[in-house]
């Protein structure tokens, strides 16, 4: 009797260490905690990886949108969007996945197969958001050269108090504050420099001016002069001063054009960035 | 009587030893695991392995061990402030002198790695000023001579190998490099003095003739015009042309010192990479 109440003993207690020393790291429902602790310690990769393990079973809509989530943070937009397009309708965060879906059309710069996939999709099965959606749709117009639409239809889905950046955006892209090659070219040609200067290259068009006519007056001086081959020296360098300022007007209004070009896209970025792309920022970890 | 103690003797002993080992089982088992896909360079899964050790070890046991190995493991990626933080993170539940130096030299060893040479020399100042390390002064300047070499200062290697060991390879293959390098100051100071002569020093003999060339031209030129009096002109070649020339010279000079002594201690690097047996970091 005493031999089986101690073999009782040492079967429980062991069972009871063994659950607070022995643990499944493999269960799903430890797989699931640890990998909700790499979701919340920015490891999304990982997390993703730990999700995905879990069979279709234990799968929530919460772990599939953020197994999606996981993807589109970690830039693998390819898996992002097929995760975000696998999530059915039925899911809880199906909405949600639509817009995301649209954030990661905007991430690829794919600005077509966002309309596309807004006027085709997202205006017919999503239910909710379909104000960030268009926001979203008419914020792609400011990314491409396409026709923009009409300013008051473009500003109809924002805000009051966004109205005026929006507004200032929409300007812009009708009407950059482009500087035309040809014509700093030609100003060049006429007075050097002066393209430059149309270009908002001040410096540089004081110096080409500079040097053009300083070298362009010794070659004169020397031809005055008599001196014939070194005035024809100088006429060749002044030649080169001259033909460099042409094309190089011409290229920095070029530069110009890129750099504001870059600087408007850029300041678009931070403010969908800003605006987190119209997308409410979800709660897992708090 | 005495039978039934004696067996309840061995059952206790059995319940206590069976109860002890399974408390340690699992964790010891993933540990292990960890270490094995470690050992088997699968860094990925190593730092995963030991991060779910570590999120379901509750008492803190691995906490040492676990940061340790992802900290190494980051440092196999190439992902050297996460492996700098997890270091951190073992460095503050080492719980012995051993374990605080090796999570410090480990740290040290990324900050040579990834460059960060002043912050590697501070941290070895550090462990050099605590007494709790004085005897392992040789470790520490071993690691400062790789820091200075990381550093590209090949003399201040030399000398600190040298006070390990006179005969200390490295402190040879520092003070070789330190021989092999251009003296950038003395490279600009030549083109001073006769243009093109840096360029000359440092092996590019055509660009070296090239600039002065074009400085002899020019300064002809200049000079000429100075003689016969045409003012102006002397004024705009030599402001043009001539100083443009000669300070274009100078700096030619500095960067093909500069270039050549990169190609120098890139090479040095490289062999110790690939040829040096001893420790690296």
């Amino acid at each position: 009797m005493k031999v089986v109440f101690l073999f009782l003993l040492l079967c429980i207690t062991t069972v009871r260490f063994a659950q607070t020393g022995n643990i499944d790291f493999n269960s799903p429902n430890n797989i699931k905690k640890f990998a909700d602790y790499l979701y919340c310690d920015d490891d999304y990769f990982r997390a993703a990886i730990e999700y995905e393990r879990l069979a279709d079973i234990n799968r929530s809509d919460t772990i599939e949108f953020k197994i999606a989530l996981s993807y589109s943070y970690i830039k693998d937009y390819y898996s992002a969007i097929q995760k975000f397009s696998g999530i059915i309708n039925s899911s809880v965060y199906f909405n949600e996945a639509k817009l995301e879906e649209m954030k990661v059309n905007f991430l690829i710069n794919d600005f077509a197969g966002l309309r596309s996939y807004f006027k085709n999709s997202f205006i017919a099965v999503v239910n909710k958001y379909q104000t960030e959606g268009e926001k979203l749709f008419n914020f792609s117009y400011l990314f491409t050269d396409d026709e923009l639409p009409s300013k008051d239809e473009f500003l109809l889905p924002f805000d009051v108090n966004e109205e005026e950046k929006i507004s200032s955006f929409y300007d812009w892209k009708k009407e950059p504050p482009y500087k035309k090659g040809t014509l700093a070219g030609i100003m060049s040609a006429v007075i050097p420099g002066s393209g430059k200067i149309y270009a908002g290259e001040t410096g540089d068009g004081i110096v080409s001016f500079l040097t053009t006519t300083v070298f362009a007056f010794i070659a004169y001086d020397n031809f005055k002069a008599g001196h014939t081959t070194r005035a024809w020296i100088w006429t060749s360098v002044a030649a080169l001063f001259y033909a460099g300022n042409v094309y190089g007007s011409v290229a920095a209004a070029q530069v110009h054009n890129a750099k504001i070009t870059f600087e408007f896209n850029d300041g678009l970025n931070v403010y969908l960035n800003k605006k987190n792309y119209y997308i409410t920022k979800y709660e897992f970890c708090d | 009587m005495n039978f039934v103690i004696n067996r309840k003797h061995i059952a206790t002993t059995i319940l206590l030893i069976s109860s002890a080992s399974f408390a340690q089982n699992s964790f010891d088992a993933q540990f292990n695991f960890a270490k094995k896909l470690y050992s088997n360079e699968n860094y990925f899964d190593t730092v995963t392995e030991l991060k779910r050790l570590l999120f379901f070890d509750e008492k803190g046991e691995f906490n040492y061990e676990a940061n340790m190995l992802i900290g190494k493991s980051y440092k196999q990626g190439a992902k050297f402030s996460d492996a700098i933080r997890y270091l951190t993170l073992a460095e503050i539940n080492a719980i012995n002198i051993d374990e605080l130096y090796n999570t410090r030299i480990e740290i040290i060893r990324i900050n040579i790695l990834r460059r960060t040479t002043r912050r590697a020399i501070n941290l070895l100042d550090i462990l050099e000023t605590d007494e709790r390390f004085t005897d392992r002064s040789d470790e520490i300047k071993y690691w400062r001579g790789w820091a200075y070499m990381f550093a590209d200062d090949w003399e201040q290697a030399a000398q600190t190998f040298a006070e390990i060991d006179t005969t200390h390879v490295l402190k040879a293959l520092a003070e070789e490099v330190d021989d092999d390098l251009y003296s950038v100051s003395f490279a600009k100071t030549i083109s001073y003095i006769i243009p093109g002569a840096g360029q000359i020093y440092t092996g590019e003999y055509i660009s070296g003739l090239l600039s002065l060339g074009w400085n002899v031209l020019w300064g002809y030129l200049t000079i000429n015009a100075f003689v016969s009096e045409r003012i102006f002109d002397g004024i705009v070649i030599a402001n043009f042309l001539w100083l443009r020339f000669y300070r274009g010279n100078l700096q030619n000079a500095e960067n093909f010192a500069q270039e050549k002594n990169m190609v120098i201690s890139n090479r040095a690097l490289n062999y110790l990479q690939f040829e040096y047996d001893g420790l690296k970091p």
